[in-house]
């Protein structure tokens, strides 16, 4: 009875071991897009619905009233659709469709568009109310990542 | 003077100022688009149903910021569609904007000048070939022979954006006119029209409501839009006044690989003295489309689409048509419902093909429209394909 009880714990173990290794491995994959400010920016969070907002050009001025110029990679790039999918909950698509009416319709304007993600953090250090977002390592202070608040 | 020329006027003269001051740069963005289509057995787009080239859609827009309250928008385009609209160049908008409140959770802003349709789903872009659906859009609702009309107002634009916890909301409100062209005109009345046709006025109102963080967007809008026609010189028409009053719902749900749109209106059409003195017309129109889009890969998109219209709702099988016109006019002027498949495949950056074939049944979208084509437009059943490439920048 022993013999079995301690197979099962071994099997226990081992299977226990193996979703460790097998959720470690995934989370260690799951890429973490992190929102970066300008310093000038006095906001340290932000709720998920005013990111939308924002990336969608519809709140185009921080609390304070400073404009907020809006920097963003192309489509292809695979940190802009998983900024899209995990942070803002949208599809890449939904912000090019809200991004096309904007400029060929005259409403509004559209983000600029940047080449890397070095561009971006070099862009928005220099733009006062600027906002962007990497997936690499930020090293130095020239800008600031924001805390995006989950619902 | 037009006011879409003093609009243009007062606009290089601001876009020339603000370049004197070196502020912001000056903002470009603009499409080329040029395809094939045929429309057999109908007038759509030319009279003998061939394959044609009449599918050509260019524009060149530009947008300045004068300051953070005030901003220049304006986009021309050329534009030859065959029989759907007049050929050639116009003003798609042209207009300053004035930002009246800017906070994190209101906008508000005001637009004079030549305005883009804002209250549909696809009228704001409605020439930019890439962000349509489909090269041809449900005729339903985005009536191609009323296009100019349709497409926007010389006037003032009001546009209000908030949100709350219910979600985002969209308010617009649009008052003004349009100008009709000869060609227009007889687009809408027949060639035998030699008088003037005037849009009078046209009020628009727009409610949007996307909840949050959810993929569905839900809108409702409201016309009401006067028409006023002087006879001319040996004229088969007379002077009269035309008014439409619609209400229109629209639903849109934006999913991973499936997009769903809809749109469904009621119109209410009044027609007086035009076809002869005393006549009077007082019918109501139904219509609408259901789209489906699914996203089979980041390039690729196909399409399918119904959609449906009757020109009276108490006729929908257009029997009175008949009765009236002494069985001149075919029941089939009544009505137009179309059924849609096609597919889009964005193969580079910025550049596109989209291919499509429609199966209609009826001419009730047809023009001209007070005097209908029963020579060309003698099949209930027509079919159309069309082929289109196009780029953008």
């Amino acid at each position: 009875m022993n013999q079995i009880r301690r197979h099962f714990c071994s099997v226990l173990f081992i299977s226990l071991g193996c979703l460790l290794f097998v959720g470690f491995s995934v989370s260690s994959q799951v890429p973490v897009v992190r929102v970066v400010v300008n310093p000038s920016v006095e906001s340290k969070e932000i709720s998920v619905e005013q990111i939308r907002r924002i990336f969608s050009m519809r709140q185009t001025a921080w609390s304070n009233d400073q404009a907020i110029t809006v920097y963003v990679l192309s489509n292809q790039q695979q940190t802009h659709q998983v900024f899209c999918i995990k942070v803002l909950g949208m599809f890449p698509y939904q912000l090019d469709r809200i991004w096309n009416k904007l400029v060929y319709s005259g409403l509004g304007e559209e983000p600029i568009k940047v080449q890397s993600e070095q561009e971006m953090l070099e862009r928005v250090s220099q733009r006062p109310g600027a906002i962007g977002y990497v997936m690499q390592q930020i090293i130095g202070d020239n800008v600031n990542v924001i805390r995006v608040l989950e619902e | 003077m037009k006011l879409t020329t003093r609009a243009i006027c007062l606009g290089l003269g601001l876009i020339g100022q603000s370049y004197s001051l070196d502020a912001e740069p000056l903002k470009i963005n603009g499409f080329i688009a040029q395809g094939i289509v045929q429309a057999q057995d109908s007038n759509f787009v030319t009279d003998d149903g061939d394959v044609s080239v009449k599918l050509t859609e260019i524009g060149v827009n530009s947008a300045y910021r004068i300051n953070p309250s005030f901003r220049m928008a304006g986009q021309a385009v050329y534009l030859e569609g065959g029989n759907r609209y007049p050929d050639g160049f116009r003003i798609d908008y042209l207009f300053l904007e004035w930002q009246l409140l800017n906070r994190p959770n209101w906008k508000i802003k005001t637009q004079i000048g030549r305005n883009k349709n804002y209250h549909w789903l696809y009228s704001s872009t409605r020439d930019v070939p890439h962000t349509r659906p489909s090269i041809v859009l449900p005729q339903s609702l985005y009536f191609d022979v009323f296009r100019d009309v349709a497409l926007g107002v010389d006037g003032l634009v009001f546009i209000a954006q908030t949100n709350n916890k219910l979600g985002e909301w969209d308010v617009n409100l649009s008052y003004g006119n349009s100008r009709i062209t000869e060609e227009q005109k007889k687009n809408l009345l027949g060639s035998n029209s030699s008088g003037k046709l005037k849009h009078d006025f046209d009020i628009q109102f727009s409610l949007y409501l996307r909840p949050n963080l959810t993929n569905f967007q839900f809108g409702f809008s409201l016309l009401d839009a006067d028409f006023s026609y002087q006879r001319g010189d040996n004229d088969t028409l007379f002077t009269g006044d035309e008014t439409s009053q619609r209400i229109m719902f629209n639903l849109l749900y934006q999913g991973q690989r499936w997009e769903i749109a809809s749109e469904v209106m009621k119109e209410r059409v009044i027609a007086e003295n035009i076809l002869f003195p005393g006549f009077y017309s007082d019918v109501t129109a139904e219509g609408g489309y259901l789209q489906a889009r699914y996203f089979l890969s980041n390039q690729l998109t196909m399409l399918a689409r119904l959609d449906i219209y009757d020109r009276d709702r108490q006729d929908r099988d257009g029997k009175n048509i008949e009765t009236l016109s002494q069985d001149l006019v075919p029941g089939y002027f009544g009505l137009m419902d179309q059924a849609t498949v096609g597919v889009t495949w964005k193969f580079a950056k910025n550049i596109q093909i989209q291919a499509e074939y429609h199966r209609v049944k009826g001419t009730g979208r047809l023009a001209p429209i007070f005097t209908p084509d029963t020579v060309i437009n003698n099949s209930k059943y027509w079919n159309m394909w069309a082929i289109q490439l196009m780029y953008w920048f």
